[in-house]
C-alpha cells in the first residue's frame, strides 16, 4: 500500500522536477545529432553514460517504476488490506469510479480549487513582483520577506489558516464576523474552498513569485528607458512592454500551478479542512489518501492513482512540447 | 545510514540484561493516556521478569490500522495490536489474528471471560470465544456546564430531548453562552449508533450485522431521520457549534465557550484536569416515552497477530491475564476515565466508595449495563465500518448544512453505505 502514496508523491514530483534533466540533455545532444547524422548517439562512451545514470535509474526503479507497476496491478484487482485474498476484477474499480457521484464532485472540486489556485497566485505574485521591481531602497529584504512562507512546511501552514480562521476561536475569522460575514469553513463549502485556496496560494505565491522577479529582470533596460522617454508611465510600462515578455514564464507558471494544484494539496486539505465538510475540499489526491489510507480499499484508490499519474504525463507533456519549446532566452 | 541501524541494532541487542522477550504492543493512545499505557507496561514488566513489553504508540486508530497492515504485509509486525471497535470484522476476516481466548487457555491462563459486562463480551467475541482483548472501553454520556445551567435557572440537563432542547435555547436566548452545544468529531458514534440503541430502533439489518455479511443500513427507515432534522435545526438556529479543524470540540467544553457536549466518558481526565469551571455529567438524553436501552461501547481491543514465536506469545497471554486482573482494571478504570471491562472490576471500585466522590465515572457503566439488550441495542458488528463511515457521515452532513433534504441525505447514506458493506461481503465471501 505504501506504493500508492509513494507513486503518488513521486509522479507530483517528477512532473515538476523531471523536465529538467532531460532538457538539458536533449539541449546538448542535438546540435551534435544534428551535425553527424540523426541516428548517432552524442556520448562516445556509452557504459560511463550508464554508470552515470544510475545512481538516478535506480532510485527511480525502487521509488517510481515498481510502485507504479504495482499501483497498475492493484487497480484491476479487489483485495482485502492484509492481502490474504485477491481476486481480478478486471475495470470494475475504473467503472466504479465512472459511476461514483463523489468521485466526480471531487474531480469538480479539484478543478475549482485548481483554476481559482492559479489566479489567485498569478496574480497576487504579479502584483508583488511589479511592485518589488519598482521598489527603490530595501529590495532584498521585501523579497526574502516574500519567499519566506515557501519554507514553511504545508502542513505548518495549513493548521496556522486552520486556527486563524476558525470561527469559534480565529482572530481573522473574528475580524470577518465583526465586519457582518458569518465566516464558517465548518459550515458552508464556498467558505471552506477559500481557506483551502488561499492557504496552499500563500505558499505558492512565493514560488511564482521569484519566477517573475528573475523574469522582469531580463526585460531590457534600453527598451523600458525608450518607452519612459516617450512617456509611458511606470504601469503602462509593466502591462505593454513587460508582461508581453513575461509571456513564456506565465505559460510556465499556469503549468507548474496546475500540476501543484493537482498533486501536492494534500497536506495544506488535510490540516485545514480535512476535505469537509461534506466533501466539499475532498481534491483527488485526498480522496486517493482517504480511500486507501483510512478506508483500506486499496483497488478504488489505485484505480485512482493510475488516473492521477496519466493527468500527470500529460501535463508533463504539454511542458515539453508548448512551455519549454517557446522559451526564449533573447529577446 | 546503514552505519547507524548496525549501531543501532547492537545497542538494541544489549539492552536485555537476562534473556528476555520482547513483546511490541502498538497502540493509539496519545497525551495523557499514552503515558497510562507505558506505566501498564511498566507495572507487567515489574511483575515478572520473564518477559518485556514494549508498547509503541503509532498515532490515530487509522494509522495504527494503517502501519500494522503495511508491517504485516512486510512480515514486521508487533504481537499485539490495539484496534478501535469498528475494527473488529476487519481483523476477524482477516485471518491475521489468533482469539484471545485461545491464546489465554493454551497458556495455562484462566480468565473469567463470563465476568466480562455484556455490552464488551458481545462486541468482540464469536460463536461465545473472546475473539481479541477488551482494552478501553467507554461509551458518550453528556457533560455539562452546571455554572451555566444554573445562569439559566436550571438544576441540571433534562433527560429527554425536547426538554433538553428548550434548556438549550433558553441558555442561547438568555445570552448565557453562544455555544449551548458543541458536536462531537465522532457523532456518527453518540448521534448516530448509540442513538439508534438507546432508541431500541434498527441500524442495520440481520440484527445490525451479528447475522451475517448480507447486512444492509436502514438507519433513513427509523426515527432517527427525525433526530438528525432536530440536529440541522440546531445547527440553523446557533445552538449547536462545529468545532472544526485546528480545534477538539472538547476543548470548547472544557474552556468554558460550549455548555454541553457528548463525548466518550474516556473524556473525563481532560475534563478533570482543565475546566475551570463547576460541570458534570448525566446519560445521554433519550426521547419522551423511550424504552432507553443500553447503549453501546466504544474504544479499542487488543488483538494478537500472527506469525510470532511460542514464546512471544506466552508473554502475550500473560500481559492479557495480567490485564484481566481487578486490581489492574480497578486501576485503569480510575486512571483513565475508561469504564472497567469485568463486573469484578466494577464491584471492587464501588465496594473502595470510588463513586462516592466520582459520581459522574459511574454513568458509563450504568447506562452501558441499563435493561436488556435487544436486537438493536447488542451492537455492530459491520464490515468497513470506517470506510462506510466516511461515505455516511459525508452525506449527513450534507444534510445537515442545507446542501438537501435531510430524508435524501439519510437515503443516499444508506445507498453509498450499502456498497461499502456489498464490497466487503464480496472481499470476504465464505469467511465468516
Amino acid at each position: 500500500m505504501p506504493a500508492n502514496i509513494e507513486l503518488q508523491r513521486l509522479d507530483g514530483g517528477l512532473s515538476r522536477r523531471r523536465p529538467a534533466l532531460p532538457a538539458r540533455l536533449l539541449s546538448r545532444v542535438t546540435p551534435r545529432a544534428s551535425e553527424r547524422g540523426l541516428k548517432q548517439s552524442a556520448f562516445d562512451n556509452r557504459p560511463l553514460a550508464y554508470l552515470l545514470l544510475a545512481p538516478q535509474l535506480t532510485a527511480l526503479l525502487f521509488f517510481f517504476f515498481i510502485p507504479a507497476f504495482r499501483g497498475l496491478i492493484q487497480a484491476f484487482q479487489l483485495t482485502d488490506p492484509f492481502g490474504g485474498s485477491t481476486q481480478w476484477v478486471g475495470l470494475d474499480n475504473l467503472a466504479a469510479l465512472m459511476h461514483s457521484a463523489p468521485y466526480w464532485a471531487s474531480v469538480r472540486a479539484t478543478l475549482v480549487f485548481t483554476i481559482a489556485l492559479s489566479v489567485t497566485t498569478l496574480g497576487i505574485a504579479l502584483i508583488f513582483a511589479f511592485a518589488a521591481h519598482h521598489v527603490l531602497r530595501g529590495q532584498s529584504v521585501y523579497k526574502t520577506f516574500l519567499l519566506i512562507p515557501y519554507a514553511i512546511a504545508p502542513a505548518i501552514s495549513g493548521i496556522v489558516w486552520a486556527f486563524l480562521f476558525n470561527p469559534a476561536i480565529g482572530p481573522v475569522a473574528n475580524l470577518i464576523h465583526s465586519a457582518g460575514i458569518s465566516w464558517d469553513p465548518n459550515r458552508y463549502p464556498g467558505h471552506a474552498m477559500t481557506l483551502v485556496v488561499l492557504a496552499s496560494a500563500w505558499k505558492q505565491i512565493s514560488y511564482n513569485f521569484l519566477f517573475l522577479i528573475a523574469g522582469l529582470l531580463a526585460v531590457p533596460k534600453s527598451v523600458l528607458e525608450a518607452a519612459a522617454v516617450d512617456g509611458a508611465g511606470p504601469v503602462r510600462r509593466f502591462v505593454s512592454i513587460a508582461l508581453p515578455m513575461l509571456t513564456p514564464t506565465l505559460f510556465f507558471l499556469v503549468v507548474v500551478n496546475f500540476v501543484y494544484g493537482f498533486f501536492e494539496t494534500f497536506a495544506v486539505v488535510d490540516a485545514t479542512t480535512k476535505g469537509g465538510p461534506a466533501g466539499a475540499t475532498t481534491t483527488l489526491v485526498y480522496k486517493v489518501y482517504l480511500d486507501g489510507f483510512v478506508s483500506l480499499d486499496l483497488g478504488a484508490s489505485a484505480a485512482q492513482s493510475i488516473i492521477l499519474m496519466a493527468l500527470a504525463l500529460m501535463l508533463t507533456i504539454v511542458q515539453f512540447r508548448f512551455v519549454e519549446q517557446r522559451v526564449k532566452y533573447s529577446v | 545510514m546503514k552505519a547507524c541501524l548496525v549501531a543501532g541494532m547492537a545497542l538494541l541487542g544489549t539492552l536485555p540484561a537476562r534473556a528476555q522477550t520482547t513483546i511490541e504492543f502498538w497502540h493509539a493512545m496519545s497525551g495523557a493516556l499514552e503515558e497510562r499505557v507505558n506505566e501498564l507496561a511498566d507495572k507487567f514488566n515489574k511483575s515478572q521478569s520473564e518477559f518485556v513489553l514494549h508498547p509503541v504508540g503509532k498515532g490515530s486508530y487509522d494509522e495504527v490500522v494503517n502501519g500494522m497492515i503495511a508491517a504485516y504485509r512486510a512480515k514486521q509486525h508487533p504481537a499485539i495490536v490495539q484496534v478501535n471497535e469498528r475494527g473488529f470484522l476487519t481483523m476477524l476476516s482477516s485471518g491475521a489474528t489468533i482469539p484471545a481466548a485461545e491464546l489465554v487457555a493454551k497458556a495455562g491462563y484462566k480468565i473469567d471471560w463470563s465476568n466480562f459486562i455484556a455490552p464488551v463480551a458481545t462486541y468482540y467475541s464469536k460463536d461465545g470465544t473472546m475473539m481479541a482483548m477488551p482494552f478501553n472501553s467507554s461509551s458518550p454520556i453528556l457533560f455539562y456546564n452546571a455554572d451555566h445551567f444554573k445562569a439559566a435557572g436550571y438544576d441540571k440537563p433534562a433527560a429527554t430531548w425536547p426538554e433538553l432542547e428548550a434548556q438549550l435555547y433558553a441558555i442561547n436566548k438568555k445570552g448565557i453562552s453562544k455555544c449551548a452545544m458543541v458536536f462531537p468529531g465522532d457523532w456518527e458514534w453518540s448521534f448516530l449508533e448509540n442513538y439508534s440503541a438507546i432508541e431500541d430502533i434498527p441500524y442495520a439489518t440481520k440484527r445490525n450485522g451479528f447475522d451475517g455479511l448480507g447486512a444492509e443500513y436502514v438507519f433513513n427507515k427509523t426515527k432517527l431521520v427525525g433526530h438528525m432534522e432536530r440536529v440541522k435545526k440546531f445547527l440553523d438556529d446557533g445552538i449547536l457549534e462545529l468545532a472544526g479543524q485546528g480545534i477538539n470540540p472538547a476543548q470548547l467544553f472544557i474552556g468554558g465557550q460550549c455548555s454541553t457536549i457528548i463525548q466518550s466518558t474516556a473524556g473525563h481526565a481532560a475534563v478533570e484536569a482543565g475546566a475551570k469551571f463547576n460541570w458534570s455529567a448525566t446519560f445521554l438524553p433519550t426521547e419522551k416515552d423511550s424504552p432507553a436501552k443500553n447503549s453501546t461501547i466504544g474504544g479499542a481491543a487488543l488483538w494478537t497477530l500472527k506469525g510470532h514465536k511460542d514464546e512471544v506469545y506466552k508473554g502475550v497471554a500473560a500481559f492479557y491475564n495480567f490485564l484481566g486482573n481487578v486490581s489492574t482494571q480497578v486501576w485503569w478504570h480510575q486512571a483513565t476515565g475508561y469504564v472497567p471491562v469485568t463486573q469484578a472490576a466494577y464491584d471492587a471500585a464501588k465496594s473502595q466508595g470510588y463513586y462516592k466522590d466520582h459520581p459522574t465515572r459511574e454513568i458509563a457503566i450504568l447506562q452501558l449495563s441499563r435493561g436488556t439488550p435487544s436486537d438493536n441495542s447488542r451492537g455492530f458488528r459491520l464490515g468497513n465500518s470506517a470506510q462506510a463511515n466516511i461515505a455516511i457521515k459525508e452525506e449527513i452532513q450534507a444534510g445537515l448544512l442545507g446542501q438537501k433534504p435531510i430524508q435524501k441525505a439519510m437515503d443516499d447514506a444508506v445507498s453509498r453505505g450499502n456498497d461499502v458493506l456489498r464490497q466487503f461481503e464480496k472481499v470476504n465471501a465464505g469467511k465468516y
